[in-house]
């Protein structure tokens, strides 16, 4: 269910960020969406398909989403780890760390439109 | 057979947006405003989450028990059907208002917004939301909370925080509720513990029981205490 919220607030997002003139020349969406996001690309995928039914005026929009993997960075020794098993530790001065770098965006990244 | 190279130019050109604009901005938008009205009225807003069935409600009705007082408090409630939960906290006498979703997961800022007027919230010192029972969808709404507090019932089992993370990544406190049963199940407070803090190393961890009370009185301790400290900013 969440991901037809999501939807919903990308398409939001998206109205109060562009004038409508230059939605309606929309081509594509390109998202980025972090492994912590609790976004599954797939049901993402079918909840735009769905999305398309109710308002159709955006059906020929391409929807991308690109999946990132999590990292932290160490604020004592700068060191970037690569999170594995969800343990937000320095694996280089093994200090707990919640400066997360990459892993929990929900970002739509770019917007491709008719010339 | 040779391949003629085309001399022509691509037909027709796209314009490229880089952006990187949240995409719950729209749901961020409106968790800001709620942050403002809680500023305005000084009122603290912490959001309950937890599976479903793991003592939010219960909890509620404790808490209202033990504070209503010392602090003018409410709460609002969110399900996907039903008006069974407000009805329960109301028993206890203070104000409870259900949202009732509509088979949506989650609560969204918007859905708090639209209910805000009802509440009297320059006469209410702390006002909870006690959100859908889900572990996966409230963790991405900001719902414009001071503290997010997470239930982790001892009848759940012990490994949730690595299966959720965001949920514990993004809250202040845990929770770990039911703790009454303790002697009968297979749950270790540490190994919950040394996940949750794994995850988050800052969260603050306390285990209660609503029936035996066991940790109500510090769990009421924290909300006196974070209430002061919001009517002094």
């Amino acid at each position: 269910m969440h991901e037809t919220s999501i939807v919903n607030s990308i398409m939001r997002t998206l109205e109060m960020e562009f004038e409508q003139e230059k939605l309606n020349k929309m081509k594509a969406i390109h998202l980025k969406v972090g492994i912590l996001s609790n976004i599954e690309p797939r049901l993402l995928h079918n909840a735009y398909s769905a999305y398309h039914i109710t308002n159709p005026g955006y059906h020929h929009v391409v929807l991308h989403i690109e999946s990132t993997e999590l990292k932290i960075q160490c604020e004592v020794c700068n060191h970037i780890t690569d999170v594995k098993n969800y343990r937000f530790i320095c694996d280089n001065c093994e200090r707990p760390s919640k400066n997360v770098i990459q892993g929990e965006e929900m970002l739509i990244h770019k917007v491709e439109f008719d010339d | 057979m040779s391949i003629e190279k085309s001399t022509k130019a691509a037909r027709g050109t796209a314009q490229c947006e880089n952006t990187n604009i949240n995409l719950l901005k729209a749901n961020d938008f409106v968790a800001d405003i709620i942050k403002k009205e809680m500023a305005k009225s000084n009122t603290l807003l912490v959001n309950i989450t937890s599976s479903a069935g793991s003592g939010k409600t219960t909890l509620m009705q404790k808490t209202a028990e033990k504070l209503k007082d010392k602090l003018n408090m409410a709460v609002m409630v969110g399900d996907l059907e039903t008006e069974r939960d407000a009805e329960r906290i109301r028993e206890t006498g203070i104000f409870a208002l259900q949202i009732v979703t509509g088979g949506i997961c989650h609560l969204e800022a918007q859905m708090i917004h639209q209910v805000l007027d009802q509440f009297d919230l320059p006469n209410i010192d702390l006002l909870f939301i006690e959100n859908v029972g889900n572990l996966v969808c409230p963790a991405s709404f900001d719902l414009g909370e001071d503290y997010r507090v997470t239930l982790m019932a001892t009848t759940e089992g012990d490994d949730k925080p690595k299966k959720y993370p965001r949920m514990f990544l993004t809250s202040d406190m845990m929770l770990v509720s039911k703790a009454d049963l303790l002697p009968y199940l297979p749950f270790s407070v540490e190994a919950v513990t040394k996940d949750a803090r794994e995850v988050n190393h800052e969260l603050e961890v306390l285990q209660i029981s609503s029936l035996s009370e066991e940790g109500i009185d510090e769990w009421c301790d924290w909300l006196v205490q974070k209430v002061k400290q919001k009517q002094q900013t």
